[in-house]
C-alpha cells in the first residue's frame, strides 16, 4: 500500500511540477540541461511478472546509472495494451514518462482492431532489442515429426489435427497464411481460441491440442516438453537455433513479425523536444553495450541488443503496414 | 517419490541459511494485514513486496515472498468473518458460515477454526506437494478443457446450496452473475457488453464488483446498529475461545481431508487458482453433511471446508510453478519474476538440476505454516479488537480502506467506479430478496465456464462422443452425479427414518395419552 502512495504522491507531485513549468514557460533547452532532474515513470502496459514488466525491472539499474535519476515502473496493464497507451498519451510530453512494451504487435493490434483513440505513429521507437517469432510446435511425445506432415495431413482432412491460437494475433494471421499457401481453407479447420500466449502454450505442451502457433520465446522454460515445427522467422532464430524455419518446409509464405519489445516514447515528445529524447537515446545505446547489463539479462533470457531508433521504428512501423494488409485475417 | 539424498541436501539449505528464516515473521505479518484490508488481493500484496526482495539473497527473497503468500493466504477470512467482507476472491465461502458464527458471538471460535484449518491443510498440501511434486506437475498439463469445464459446473452446483426464499429468483440472480461475469473479449475475439468502455474490455474487475456486491449490503444493514454485534456480552475478545475453535478443528478430519485434496487439484491447475477451490470444497462438504440445513447458519464445518481448500491450493499452484515454470494464479505469476530476478528460471530444468533447492522452499513453506498459528493467534487477537468499536467510527473507515483499495486493483477511477455501481445493484438484490452471493458466483464462474465450454466445442468440432474420448472429464462427471445421487438418497433415507421416527413417536405419544386417560379416572 505504501508503495501505491507514494507513487501516486509522485504522480501528483509531477503534474504540479509540469504545470508550473509550463507557467514560467521555461526555454526548451534550459529544461533539456536539466533533464532529468526527477525520478523518470516506465509505463509497462502489462501486469507484474510478464516479459516487459521482467525486461525494465531487470535493465532499470543500468539505465538509471547513465540518466543519473531513479526509474519508477508503473504496471498499466488492460485491453491489451490500450490502457497504458492511452494514459501514456496523456502523459505531458516531458520526458518523464518512457515505454517499455511489446509495441509490435500490441499498438497495431489495438489501432486495427479495438478502434484505439491513436495511430501507430503516435508512438516512436527508441529500441526494440526482443524480438518474437511465431512457433509452430506439437507435444515432445505427439505423433506430428514436422511441418510438412501437419500440411500433408491437413490436405487429405482438415479436420484431423486441432490447432491452438490466440485469436487477433500476429500467430493467428501467420497460421493462416501459411494454411492458405498450402491450399488448406482456413474454415474447415478445427481451432481452438486461448487468450493468451501462456495458455496456448501450456496445451501444446499438455497435448491439449494437436498444433499450437504461439510466440516462441515463451516456450523456452517447456523446451523439454514440446517438440517445433516451424519458427516463422527469415534466418535462423539465435535463441531457439533447433526450430526448423518456416521456409525449410517447403512453403512459400509471407508472414508477420510475433513480437517487438522494448522501449518507446511518445512521438510528441521526439518533435516537440529532440534533445530529450536524444538523452534518451543515448542512454538507453549505452545500457544496452554495458557488458554487465548484457550478461544479467542473458541469465534471464532477456534481450538487450542495440539496434537504435532508425532500425527499430523501421521494423516496428513495417511490421504495422505488414499487419494493416492483412488486418482482414486477424478478425 | 521423493529423493532422499536431494531431500537431506535440502535440510542443509535449510539450516544453513537459517538467517533468511528471520523472513517468515515480517512476511506473514505484511501477508495477513494487506489481505485483511478489503480490494488488496494476495497478488497485489505480493507486487508490493517483490521491488524489496530484490535486494536480498535468492533463497531470503523466495521466504520473504512465500511467507507473504501465505499470510495472505489467511488474513482474507478475518475481514469475512468479522464483517461479512472477504478481504481476497479466494475467502468468500468463508463468509457463509463464517459471519454468522460472529452474529451468535462466536467469531473468536470461527477465527480459530479457520486459522487451524489454514495451518493443518497448509502443510497437508505442501507433504503432498512433496510427494508428487513431479508427477503432478504432468498431470496438471493434461487437464483440457472439458475437464475444467466439468470443475466450473461442479463450482456452480454450489448455487444449489446457497438457498434462497425463492428458487426463481436463486437462478436469475445467478444468470445474471454468469452474464455480468462474460462480459468482455472472449476467448474467441468477440467482444460482448462492454458499452463501448475501453476497461470493459479485460471483463468486469471482480475485486470491486464482489467487494461492491457484499460489503454495500453488508455496511447499510449495519449501519442502523451501534455494533457489528448487537449482545454486549458477545463482544469479548477470548484468547480462550480462540483457542477452543482451533482445537474445535480436528474434531472434522474428513472436512480437512477433503478440503486439502479439492484445494491441491485445483490449486494446481493453471489459470483456476484458490478463488474457485474454496466453493467447491464448501460445497460438497455441504451437501454430504448430515446437519446441511445448519450450513450458512453459522456451522463451523462451513468455515473449515473453505479456509481448508485455500490454504492447500498454495501447495497446489506451487507444484505447478515449480515443476513447469507456468502460475497457477496471479500469486505465483509474482513469484515466477522474482525467481527470474534473482537468475533462476523455474521448470522442468529446474526441478532436474535444483531438486534440493525446490525441496528446501517446500520444507521452509511447512515452518511458516507453523509460525503462522503463532503470528495467526496474535493477529486475530488484535483484529477481533474492532468488534468492540461502535459501528459509526468502522463503517466510513472500511468505506475509504474498500475504496481505496479497489482504486489499487485497477489504478485509476474505473475501481472505485465499479465499486460504487455494484454497491447499488447490491443494494437492490437485497431489498427483492435475490441472493447476492448467487451473482457473485456467477461472476467469479462465468467466464471459465464459457471459456472452457467453447475450447471443448471447439477441440470436439462439435461431437457430444468426444467426451469418451476424455477419461478424466468422465471421470470428474461420474463422481459429481454419484455424489449428487447419494446426497439425494441418503437425504430421502434420512427423510424416510425421520418421518418413521415422528410416526412412531406420535404412536407412542397417543398409547401413553390413552393410558394416561385409562389410568388417570382410577387414580382419582
Amino acid at each position: 500500500m505504501t508503495h501505491f502512495t507514494r507513487r501516486d504522491v509522485f504522480r501528483m507531485s509531477a503534474g504540479g511540477i509540469a504545470v508550473a513549468s509550463g507557467m514560467v514557460a521555461m526555454p526548451s533547452i534550459l529544461r533539456a540541461a536539466t533533464y532529468p532532474s526527477r525520478p523518470i515513470n516506465v509505463i509497462v502496459p502489462f501486469a507484474t511478472g510478464g516479459y516487459n514488466d521482467r525486461l525494465s525491472r531487470a535493465f532499470m539499474p543500468y539505465l538509471e546509472q547513465e540518466l543519473g535519476q531513479p526509474l519508477v515502473i508503473v504496471n498499466k496493464p488492460g485491453a491489451g495494451t490500450q490502457l497504458g497507451n492511452s494514459y501514456a498519451l496523456n502523459q505531458p510530453a516531458d520526458g518523464y514518462s518512457i515505454l517499455c512494451t511489446s509495441a509490435a504487435p500490441y499498438i497495431p493490434l489495438t489501432v486495427l482492431l479495438q478502434n484505439a483513440p491513436y495511430k501507430v505513429d503516435d508512438f516512436t521507437m527508441i529500441n526494440l532489442p526482443s524480438r518474437d517469432y511465431t512457433l509452430a510446435a506439437t507435444s515432445s511425445g505427439g505423433p506430428v515429426k514436422s511441418f510438412a506432415e501437419v500440411i500433408e495431413k491437413l490436405k487429405k482432412d482438415p479436420s484431423s489435427l486441432s490447432i491452438g491460437v490466440q485469436p487477433a494475433s500476429a500467430d493467428y494471421a501467420n497460421m493462416v497464411l501459411a494454411f492458405q499457401a498450402a491450399g488448406i481453407d482456413p474454415s474447415k479447420l478445427r481451432i481452438v481460441t486461448y487468450d493468451g500466449g501462456g495458455p496456448a502454450r501450456n496445451a501444446t505442451a499438455g497435448a491439449q491440442v494437436d498444433v499450437g502457433f504461439v510466440g516462441g520465446e515463451g516456450f523456452l522454460p517447456l523446451k523439454s516438453k514440446i517438440r517445433p515445427l516451424a519458427i516463422f522467422a527469415a534466418e535462423t532464430v539465435d535463441w531457439y537455433p533447433d526450430a526448423p524455419l518456416i521456409g525449410a518446409s517447403g512453403l512459400k509464405t509471407d508472414f508477420v513479425e510475433g513480437s517487438q519489445r522494448g522501449w518507446a516514447v511518445t512521438t510528441k515528445l521526439k518533435n516537440e523536444h529532440p534533445d530529450i529524447f536524444k538523452t534518451l537515446v543515448m542512454a538507453t545505446e549505452k545500457a544496452s553495450k554495458n557488458p554487465k547489463a548484457i550478461e544479467t539479462l542473458k541469465l534471464q533470457e532477456l534481450a538487450t541488443t542495440w539496434y537504435g531508433p532508425e532500425a527499430s521504428n523501421k521494423a516496428y512501423l513495417d511490421n504495422a503496414a505488414k499487419m494493416a494488409k492483412y488486418v482482414d485475417l486477424l478478425k | 517419490m521423493i529423493d532422499i539424498s536431494a531431500f537431506q541436501e535440502a535440510l542443509g539449505i535449510m539450516f544453513s541459511s537459517v538467517g533468511s528464516w528471520g523472513w517468515i515473521v515480517p512476511g506473514l505479518i505484511i501477508g495477513l494485514v494487506f489481505a485483511a484490508i478489503p480490494g488488496i488481493s494476495i497478488t497485489m500484496a505480493m507486487a508490493i513486496v517483490l521491488p524489496m526482495s530484490l535486494y536480498m539473497d535468492f533463497f531470503s527473497a523466495i521466504v520473504f515472498l512465500t511467507s507473504v503468500y501465505t499470510g495472505a493466504g489467511f488474513g482474507g477470512s478475518v475481514p469475512a468473518i468479522l464483517m461479512n467482507i472477504p478481504g481476497t476472491p479466494s475467502s468468500f465461502a468463508t463468509t457463509f458460515d463464517g459471519y454468522a458464527m460472529s452474529q451468535k458471538g462466536e467469531h473468536n471460535e470461527a477465527l480459530g477454526y479457520a486459522l487451524f484449518a489454514s495451518t493443518l491443510c497448509g502443510i497437508f498440501g505442501y507433504v503432498l506437494l512433496l510427494l508428487v511434486l513431479e508427477p503432478l506437475a504432468d498431470i496438471v498439463l493434461r487437464i483440457g478443457p472439458l475437464e475444467m469445464f466439468a470443475v466450473a459446473i461442479w463450482g456452480m452446483l454450489l448455487l444449489g446450496s446457497l438457498g434462497s426464499t425463492y428458487i426463481s429468483r436463486g437462478l436469475l440472480a445467478a444468470a445474471l452473475g454468469i452474464l455480468l461475469g462474460t462480459v468482455g473479449m472472449n476467448t474467441a475475439g468477440f467482444t460482448r457488453g462492454t458499452l463501448g468502455i475501453p476497461q470493459l474490455l479485460d471483463g468486469i474487475a471482480p475485486i470491486p464488483a464482489m467487494i461492491g456486491l457484499l460489503a454495500a449490503s453488508q455496511l447499510l444493514g449495519l449501519a442502523g446498529r451501534d455494533y457489528i454485534i448487537e449482545a454486549d456480552g458477545a463482544r469479548d475478545v477470548s484468547l480462550r475461545k480462540i483457542l477452543k475453535g482451533c482445537w474445535g478443528t480436528l474434531k472434522y478430519p474428513g472436512v480437512l481431508l477433503r478440503g486439502s485434496v479439492i484445494g491441491i487439484v485445483i490449486g494446481a491447475v493453471p489459470g483456476v487458482g484458490s478463488s474457485i477451490g474454496n466453493l467447491i470444497s464448501y460445497a460438497e462438504t455441504k451437501r454430504t453433511a448430515k446437519d446441511s440445513a445448519s450450513f450458512g447458519k453459522g456451522n463451523p464445518k462451513g468455515v473449515i471446508a473453505a479456509e481448508s481448500a485455500v490454504a492447500s491450493g498454495e501447495g497446489g499452484s506451487m507444484a505447478t510453478m515449480l515443476a513447469l515454470g507456468i502460475p497457477g494464479g496471479g500469486a505465483t505469476a509474482i513469484l515466477i519474476a522474482a525467481f527470474m530476478m534473482h537468475n533462476i528460471v523455474p521448470g522442468p530444468s529446474f526441478i532436474e538440476t535444483q531438486k534440493p533447492m525446490a525441496y528446501a522452499i517446500i520444507l521452509n513453506n511447512m515452518v511458516q505454516a507453523v509460525v503462522l498459528l503463532v503470528v495467526g493467534i496474535g493477529f486475530i487477537y488484535a483484529a477481533t479488537n474492532v468488534m468492540k468499536v461502535r459501528t459509526r467510527y468502522v463503517l466510513p473507515a472500511i468505506l475509504v480502506i474498500a475504496t481505496l483499495g479497489t482504486y489499487a486493483v485497477t489504478g485509476e477511477v474505473s475501481g472505485p467506479i465499479t465499486l460504487f455501481v455494484f454497491a447499488m445493484l447490491g443494494f437492490a438484490l437485497n431489498r427483492y430478496q435475490y441472493p447476492v452471493p448467487a451473482v457473485v458466483v456467477g461472476i467469479l464462474l462465468g467466464r471459465m465456464l464459457e471459456t472452457e465450454f467453447l475450447r471443448s466445442y471447439q477441440l470436439s468440432a462439435g461431437h457430444p462422443l468426444y467426451i469418451l474420448e476424455r477419461p478424466g472429464a468422465m471421470a470428474i462427471f461420474v463422481i459429481m452425479f454419484a455424489s449428487l445421487a447419494m446426497t439425494a438418497w441418503g437425504k430421502r433415507k434420512q427423510n424416510r427414518a425421520e418421518a418413521a421416527e415422528a410416526r412412531a413417536m406420535e404412536k407412542l405419544r397417543d398409547e401413553a395419552a390413552a393410558n394416561a386417560a385409562h389410568t388417570t379416572p382410577s387414580k382419582g
